[in-house]
């Protein structure tokens, strides 16, 4: 037993290491590779058709078997295939070469976009996973969740209307509140209104918005308009963003006698000796997070000061009804105060 | 109610939550502590508004500063574990010289003047009866020490501000800063430490805190590491240098586990974890004088004893199975001989040695049996003088005597190192992973956490063996 070459076991250990390495990290991954790609049955793919076809005739878009291959990103056998299978369930059928929803195919696409929606709901209020990932989880839980799950999930969130970008729930009865709004772009200069919806698509855009740090519910005015930029405020902050960004936002306008909170500034900037007042806190703080904080006492009209400094710079202590709560500074800066 | 009534009644109800919206029931809640601020404003009166009592504020303004605030507390922290391990000494010596050296020798002349069969005597006394004793005598003053002075401190309020000061270091791992303290308390007992995890409320690290507690060297590896530290790593120093290097040796060891502690935190949170819930509040009490003899009663009672008694319950089969092991032949070998002789190839790819891993397994129960099971597997295997016999553990009086059986089964610096970072990386003992699965109630979280230790200590002894044999 001592005549093995302990290079030779370092070598086939690094192999090994590698290999697991490969095979597991994070996305890009061997086994979430086949995992995944397993999971491209036919009920997804018809699933995945019957969605796509709801929305573009929601825009009154009609596509060909073409557009349908091309927009699907499936191999186009399989596609085919399923669009001729659904035909003769009644789904879906044929006007030339035109696919269009029957009234069953259409209220099938609304159960999976409500189990879609529902389900971001969920990873919004009740799980922690980053708001990027949402869609792509949604996207493929959608297929898993049976009706019944759905009503289950539904009722336990407490019949939501909105998911978590904006987007209206359907019912059961496959009823869907209307989104009244208006994009930024289309806005003019020192209109107040409320945020109601990002687009999660397409991606990039949506996580370019995401790192802006914009989220709905929050109130913004326009203060510039111009076709390179278009800037608002909002929550203390100044925002710039390409048209091309705008577009992706839709705003509710608010009537003008709101008052907008021009002067209102993040918790995170608060400095020692100095008081301020609570305005309330940033929409985008949800779930147990926000319950948290106002069980704790953070409330619109609270005082607040700083109660302690932190030797590492962070967590701070602030001072809240004369309780002594330490915050860290991504938690701060989503509660809003005046001086 | 005709059918149609109800009917419109349910669309009604939904008509107006869909009139409602989602933030209903957001705006209601802070409404209702809006207004109840505002009555408070009007009918309470504070007499110095908000200032806070001034030597608190003193107190806190130094406990935290940029200057005192760590030297305090790593005095602090040092100054209990060091009254915990030199403290225990003497009661423990005192509890082995009674458990050990009076009552088993007592209970040997008893059985054989009873005519007790030998197999009944050696299970239950040797058996059964050492590995209880060898428990309660090594775990419950150390335990007995450690826990009251915590809980003093936890009870005073300096506890959270500990929190408080490091928690900016745990947020980079994904952690929270209470880790600190349920990691302290692990350095007491991982078990107590698992428990302490209650309060951090936050979901996800609460789960991080619960399965990286055992990267805390607990109470019952203390002495393993000063042991094997004072016998090989003092000895390749020369002998004026042999007390600092074995001391920086074993606090090496300690820190290590740290190290591994914020590794394994940061890569759960970005992995498995990611999904569970995160929040983080943290409430700095004002402080109290401690009530010192309410603290002492309620830690021993609830602290002390409760994990005293698990420890008991699973250390006793324990030492029934090292007992069967030693004594059953198959052909003309012991269980535990065959075991050994099996495991010594797989073994020696991680610079370690057949017994050491069928002690680390049949002493899955309690750390503090790991040394003697050893030192007893070791004179049974390799038939040197010395010991109490097949089954019966033992440890010795010197270090150095101790050092001589070692040394011959075969140990050389290599397997001394090895067994240290095997003593920090293994799996937790049973009573922790049986407190686990209390407290997470989840099967899947119970075995990562008892698992993902183990992998690692295989990992880095591996890796340790391999370079060593290449370089040295």
């Amino acid at each position: 037993m001592n005549t093995y070459n302990p290079l030779i076991a370092l070598l086939i250990f690094l192999g090994l290491s590698l290999l697991g390495y490969l095979f597991f990290r994070p996305n890009r991954g061997w086994y979430w590779f086949i995992k995944n790609s397993s999971r491209a049955t036919d009920k997804v793919i018809a699933e995945d058709i019957l969605k796509r076809l709801y929305h573009n005739e929601n825009a009154s878009n009609f596509l060909n078997i073409n557009d349908v291959v091309r927009t699907l990103k499936q191999d186009e056998q399989m596609v085919v295939e399923s669009i001729n299978k659904m035909t003769t369930l009644g789904l879906v059928k044929m006007e030339g070469d035109i696919v269009r929803l029957t009234k069953s195919g259409s209220d099938y696409a609304l159960r999976i976009i409500r189990a879609h929606r529902l389900w971001e709901r969920y990873l919004a209020e009740k799980t922690g996973f980053n708001k990027s990932e949402w869609h792509q989880r949604a996207e493929r839980k959608e297929h898993e969740l049976t009706m019944d799950d759905t009503n289950l999930l539904a009722n336990t969130l407490g019949n939501p209307q909105f998911d978590p970008h904006g987007d209206p729930i359907p019912t059961i009865s496959g009823k869907m509140a209307k989104l009244k709004g208006v994009p930024v772009s289309d806005l003019k200069v020192n209109t107040i209104g409320r945020i109601i919806h990002i687009k999660d698509k397409p991606d990039i855009i949506y996580k370019q918005i995401l790192a802006e740090n914009i989220h709905i519910g929050s109130i913004i005015r326009i203060v510039e308009k111009s076709s390179e930029r278009i800037v608002f405020h909002s929550e203390g902050e100044a925002f710039k963003l390409a048209p091309i960004m705008a577009g992706n936002i839709t705003v509710s306008v608010l009537e003008k006698d709101v008052a907008f909170e021009e002067d209102v500034l993040r918790l995170n900037i608060l400095k020692e000796n100095e008081m301020a007042k609570i305005i309330g806190i940033s929409k985008e703080l949800r779930g147990e997070s926000r319950r948290r904080l106002l069980d704790l006492g953070f409330v619109k009209g609270a005082e607040v000061s700083i109660d302690l400094l932190n030797p590492l710079g962070e967590p701070k202590a602030y001072l809240i009804k004369g309780t002594s709560i330490a915050l860290r500074n991504n938690q701060a800066s989503k509660i809003l105060i005046k001086k | 109610m005709k059918q149609k009534n109800i009917d419109n009644i349910i669309a009604l109800s939904n008509d107006l939550r869909w009139q409602i919206g989602d933030e209903f029931h957001d705006n209601l809640a802070e409404g209702i502590y809006a207004d109840a601020a505002e009555i408070v404003k009007g009918a309470v009166h504070k007499e110095n508004g908000n200032k806070r009592l001034r030597l608190d504020a003193k107190i806190d303004k130094i406990v935290t500063s940029k200057v005192w605030g760590f030297p305090l507390m790593f005095l602090i922290l040092a100054f209990v574990l060091w009254l915990t391990i030199i403290g225990a000494n003497y009661p423990s010596a005192m509890l082995a010289e009674l458990l050990l050296n009076t009552v088993h020798p007592a209970l040997k002349s008893f059985a054989s003047s009873v005519g007790m069969p030998w197999w009944l005597d050696g299970f239950l006394i040797d058996g059964v009866y050492l590995a209880v004793a060898w428990v309660i005598a090594v775990m419950l003053p150390p335990m007995a020490i450690f826990f009251p002075l915590f809980t003093l401190l936890e009870d005073f309020g300096y506890l959270p501000r500990i929190a408080f000061n490091l928690d900016h270091l745990f947020k980079l791992s994904g952690a929270h800063g209470k880790q600190a303290l349920t990691m302290s308390m692990g350095f007491g007992c991982n078990a107590a430490g698992v428990v302490a995890t209650r309060i951090i409320d936050s979901p996800r690290e609460r789960l991080i805190a619960i399965i990286t507690n055992n990267f805390s060297l607990c109470n019952g590896r203390w002495p393993t590491q000063i042991l094997i530290a004072t016998i090989f790593i003092g000895a390749v120093v020369p002998s004026s240098m042999s007390g600092i290097a074995s001391l920086g040796a074993v606090i090496g060891v300690a820190v290590l586990g740290i190290c591994f502690m914020f590794l394994t935190s940061w890569a759960l949170s970005k992995t498995v974890l990611k999904g569970e819930v995160s929040t983080f509040n943290l409430e700095l009490p004002p402080y109290r004088p401690p009530r010192f003899w309410k603290t002492i009663y309620t830690s021993i009672i609830d602290r002390t004893l409760i994990v005293l008694w698990r420890a008991i319950v699973f250390a006793a089969p324990a030492g029934a199975v090292i007992w069967l092991i030693s004594n059953i032949h198959i052909g003309d070998l012991s269980i535990a001989a065959w075991m050994i002789d099996s495991f010594d190839g797989f073994a020696f790819l991680f610079g370690l040695n057949g017994v050491i891993l069928v002690a680390y397994i049949v002493a899955i129960p309690a750390n503090e049996i790991v040394i003697p099971t050893i030192l007893m597997l070791t004179v049974l295997v390799t038939g040197i003088s010395g010991g109490e016999g097949a089954g019966v553990m033992f440890e010795l009086e010197s270090a150095s005597a101790t050092g001589d059986i070692l040394r011959a089964g075969g140990w050389t610096l290599l397997t001394a190192v090895n067994l240290m970072l095997f003593s920090l990386l293994h799996n937790p003992c049973s009573t922790t992973i049986y407190t686990i699965y209390k407290e997470t109630k989840s099967t899947k979280w119970t075995v990562i956490a008892s698992i993902l230790p183990v992998i690692m200590g295989f990992v880095v002894t591996f890796l340790v063996a391999q370079i060593w044999r290449l370089f040295l």
